[in-house]
């Protein structure tokens, strides 16, 4: 015991300590890498430091602006995140509402949904690839014996087709997480509101619009964000589906930056990139934190 | 209240298992086909005959396959290990010791949290080769853990924070240091919230693409997502390969998800709506 | 055993001052309570004393020693919490050993420790089960118990009765009281109820807002409160407040409405322009109506509702068009719609500054 320091003190002390390891860690995984980047963004370097750093100001992100390639990256993760998202919700409502009914099965119901969001996406991405195939893939065998088409349908291999199919293996994986946060959310509002809604005589279309929307703004927001900013940084599934083709179709910003730094072996402009793509998806994480702060 | 007709709600359930299942189903039927089936013309929607020879080849001949699998496994355990040590001591103090800076670490942690991770990849790539950390499971540990951090804390901090205060007290009173008492008092309390927590973060790891790809260049260190992704090489997709490696790769996640589906769609939602 | 005491004792957090500064000694074998609504203060001063808060300003001072630094295992207090807080996943025995076994004393005094406490607390049989399996009751007894066990020298309790339904809570009172008898332990009590207050206190602590109101021996705080607050407070039903000002030659009359009365019967009002009138609803009598003309403590009332309680009834009175309760016998007592007479006993009477609060003092009679 010593009786020097406050007991406050001691406390805030051990606290620290308990604190420590997190915080070091996390200061070493992911905020000194995002300060180094934006240093490797400033300069010329190689990899293994056998040249010394040079200063070039902003001659990464000068030539980014005029790299067709990186606006076709923002265009294309822009266009995915704003296709695929609004899809995910009226989905994730739909199925939010239909999972919080009471039926027999509803255990496994859930399970199902929750599958698609639990396994690796790289992995669901191949299980789509090869059903998407043009010469032995699922879709297109029902399609030429069904006789909808007399051609296999390149779903890979046409631009905006390509696009579509990334959209809907997003759309198919986390729609049930969406699901799942807003069915969270379903599940708070109190049952007698709809009890005292029926006795004003609503029907089941006022219940849904006057009283299940209105109370569940908050858990769509936050879903809403959450998902948006995974878009934004969408990786494995254009690197698996498409390799970012047909030509550069469906290349997102994380899958271009990763062939600048890994293909082209291009570290700083690779890192200008990832510093560009970082302040987009932090702003929108402040808007999320200042969210959730108003909310509460 | 009046009973209404419930098939169309049957319908729609059906409707959504087929969807969210059909994909899965068709790799495992891909996966018992032979190599002939798989690419027939007429399609085979049944396997016929039913085999487990794609099984067999991967176990005889390609045992690199399985590798993948353990390599996922050890990251898993390791990354889920270390956040759950870290990111309960971390948690309990920020939840229950009064920190000062108990309110701004909580928000900096979430705010980090959201960082892309292909934002790091040019750092980390740099500084684990130079520390030799690339193609080790600590190196890789390492990283999952720092990613996956800010929601262990956030997760368990909100889950102490639901238990009765006063039994830490009564702990307090009775002479237990803060340490003791998260040790025999907090841990044996909250193992729910470390079970949900821990899981989470398996599948968090498991999954994880990016840094897996980037810090584990050797074919033997891959993880099962990255390995079964870069599997082909040059040549033509060996779809028979593929879908049965991928079917291996996901059962662990399918088992786990299974059997703790309560506890995994609470944690996910709790940390959700935080 | 041990004096306690606390010396210009005050807890801030951050700019927000919950408890003010105050002295207090409690003497050694006494049965001190914490009485205040939830949010006074009270149990921030006791979890000052336990060592669970830290103190902000003044100093803690247990047998002598001065506490403020010291961790909470070390300062000789043991304390029984409002939710039992047992642990959960240990056996009753296990919860009322720990303190010992962290104080590594040898697990054979544990044994005869622990078993002696469970005999004196009826514990025995349920040694072995977890807290899961026993009733609120039995639950609170291995709190007590686990508080005994290390034989402190002062018990603190936090609302230790107030998770009970009311039948075991009269009875969990007294066994209570019977303890702090045979152990004699100085004892420091939190609570909201003031019928936990009057039945176990030798003095009570008044807290309002952080103040320390009154401190006084139960006798005392009810019937000489020093502050409007305390005369609010301690009483069921709470006491009538009238407002009143000097109205020229007739006395004193009410603000809003006709009640009025001669004099106040040797209270020095100085030359304040309004006085509150407390009095209690017990100290207030039904008379026959117009029996006693002229003298200056009795007036007619309606009665406007009529409760019986079972034992006694309480009447809500309009007096002159002041609101006023009054605390009757159950038998025959008169109805709703009557009118009847009542009389205040002077003697009984109680009068406030509105200012300040504070009680005004008696003009002492030769």
């Amino acid at each position: 015991m010593n009786a020097a320091y406050s007991l406050d003190h001691r406390r805030q002390m051990t606290g620290m300590s308990f604190v420590a390891p997190t915080v070091l860690l996390i200061a070493i995984i992911l905020i000194y890498p995002i300060i180094q980047s934006v240093v490797l963004s400033f300069g010329q370097s190689s990899i293994d430091g056998s040249e010394p750093y040079e200063f070039v100001g902003f001659a990464h992100y000068a030539k980014l602006m005029g790299d067709e390639r990186f606006w076709n990256s923002m265009a294309v993760t822009f266009t995915f995140t704003a296709i695929s998202i609004p899809l995910e919700l009226m989905l994730g409502i739909g199925l939010a509402v239909l999972l919080n009914e009471s039926f027999r099965g509803k255990g496994i119901a859930r399970l199902a949904v929750l599958f698609p969001w639990a396994l690796p996406t790289a992995l669901n991405t191949l299980m789509w690839r090869w059903m998407y195939n043009a010469d032995y893939g699922l879709f297109n065998a029902v399609a030429l014996q069904s006789g909808i088409v007399d051609r296999p349908i390149n779903f890979l291999g046409d631009e905006w087709l390509a696009m579509f199919s990334m959209v809907v293996v997003a759309v198919w994986k986390t729609s049930s997480f969406m699901a799942l946060i807003i069915l969270a959310g379903l599940q708070s509002i109190p049952r007698d509101l709809y009890e005292a809604g029926r006795m004003d005589g609503m029907s089941r279309w006022q219940e849904f619009t006057q009283i299940t929307l209105p109370l569940l703004k908050g858990p769509i927001l936050v879903a809403l964000i959450i998902r948006s900013m995974d878009a934004l940084r969408t990786f494995e599934l254009p690197f698996n589906l498409t390799d970012g083709g047909p030509v550069i179709a469906t290349e997102s910003l994380s899958l271009y930056a990763y062939k600048v730094i890994f293909d082209f072996i291009d570290f700083n402009f690779g890192a200008a990139i990832v510093v560009v793509q970082f302040l987009v998806i932090f702003a929108m994480s402040l808007a999320y934190i200042f969210v959730l702060r108003t909310r509460n | 209240m009046t009973k209404r007709p419930r098939y169309g709600l049957y319908l729609l359930v059906i409707i959504s298992v087929v969807i969210s299942f059909f994909p899965i189903v068709w790799l495992i039927l891909t996966s018992v086909k032979t190599t002939a089936g798989i690419y027939a013309w007429p399609p085979q929607y049944w396997p016929t005959p039913v085999t487990f020879e794609n099984y067999w080849t991967i176990i005889t001949q390609s045992p690199e396959l399985l590798r993948y699998v353990l390599n996922s496994f050890i990251v898993g355990v390791g990354c889920t290990a270390l956040t759950l040590v870290f990111g309960g001591l971390a948690g309990y103090a920020l939840s229950r010791l009064n920190l000062k800076f108990a309110g701004f670490l909580m928000v900096g942690i979430l705010a980090v949290s959201m960082f892309p991770p292909v934002s790091l990849l040019p750092s980390l790539f740099q500084n684990f080769l130079q520390l030799g950390l690339l193609n080790t499971y600590t190196g890789l540990i390492l990283a999952h853990a720092g990613l996956f951090l800010p929601f262990t804390v956030w997760m368990l901090a909100s889950y102490f924070a639901t238990l009765p205060v006063e039994i830490e007290e009564a702990a307090r009173m009775d002479g237990m240091g803060f340490l003791r008492i998260f040790l025999t008092i907090v841990l044996p309390l909250s193992w729910p919230g470390f079970v949900a927590t821990g899981l989470i973060v398996f599948i968090f790891s498991w999954n994880e693409f990016p840094l897996a790809l980037v810090l584990m260049t050797q074919n033997a260190m891959r993880t099962a997502p990255v390995g079964i992704s870069l599997y082909p090489g040059e040549y033509a997709f060996p779809w028979e390969t593929i879908s049965t490696a991928t079917v291996i790769a996901i059962i662990p996640i399918l088992i786990i998800t299974a059997i703790f589906q309560k506890q995994i769609v609470g944690g996910l939602t709790a940390g959700a709506g935080k | 055993m041990a004096i306690v005491s606390l010396q210009q004792i005050g807890k801030n957090y951050g700019s927000v001052t919950a408890v003010h500064e105050f002295d207090l000694t409690i003497n050694d074998g006494e049965f001190l309570v914490l009485l205040g609504p939830s949010g006074c203060g009270k149990s921030t001063t006791l979890r000052m004393i336990a060592g669970l808060e830290s103190i902000s300003k003044g100093t803690l001072e247990i047998g002598g020693k001065v506490m403020n630094a010291v961790d909470p295992k070390d300062r000789g207090v043991a304390m029984v919490f409002q939710n039992y807080a047992l642990y959960p996943h240990k056996s009753v025995f296990d919860n009322m050993a720990m303190a010992l076994k962290l104080q590594r004393v040898p697990a054979d005094e544990i044994q005869r420790r622990v078993g002696g406490v469970a005999d004196m607390l009826g514990l025995t049989d349920f040694l072995e089960r977890k807290p899961a399996a026993l009733s609120g009751g039995q639950r609170q007894r291995v709190a007590i118990g686990r508080a005994i066990v290390r034989t402190p020298e002062v018990f603190l309790f936090d609302e230790p009765l107030s998770n009970l339904d009311a039948k075991l809570r009269v009875r969990m009172r007294m066994e209570l009281q019977q303890l702090h008898e045979r152990l004699g332990v100085t004892s420091i009590y939190v609570t909201h109820d003031q019928v936990e207050a009057m039945t176990l206190a030798d003095r009570i602590v008044i807290m309002d807002s952080g103040v320390v109101a009154q401190v006084g021996t139960p006798r005392e705080v009810y019937d000489d409160p020093a502050t409007i607050f305390v005369a609010g407070f301690i009483g069921s039903p709470a006491m009538n407040f009238i407002n009143i000002e000097p109205a020229g030659d007739y006395g004193w009359k009410s603000k809003d409405s006709s009640f009025a009365i001669s004099d106040l019967n040797g209270f020095d009002t100085a030359d304040l322009t309004s006085v509150t009138l407390g009095i209690r609803p017990e100290d207030i009598e039904v008379v026959a109506r117009d029996s006693k003309t002229g003298d200056p403590w009795c007036f007619d009332a309606d009665i406007r509702l009529a409760e019986l309680l079972g034992a006694d009834a309480l009447l809500n009175l309009s007096v002159a068009g002041e609101d006023m309760l009054v605390r009757v016998g159950g038998v025959d007592h008169p109805e709703r719609g009557h009118q009847i007479g009542i009389r205040i006993a002077p003697a009984r009477l109680h009068a406030f500054n509105p200012d300040t609060g504070k009680a005004l003092p008696r003009i002492q009679k030769h």
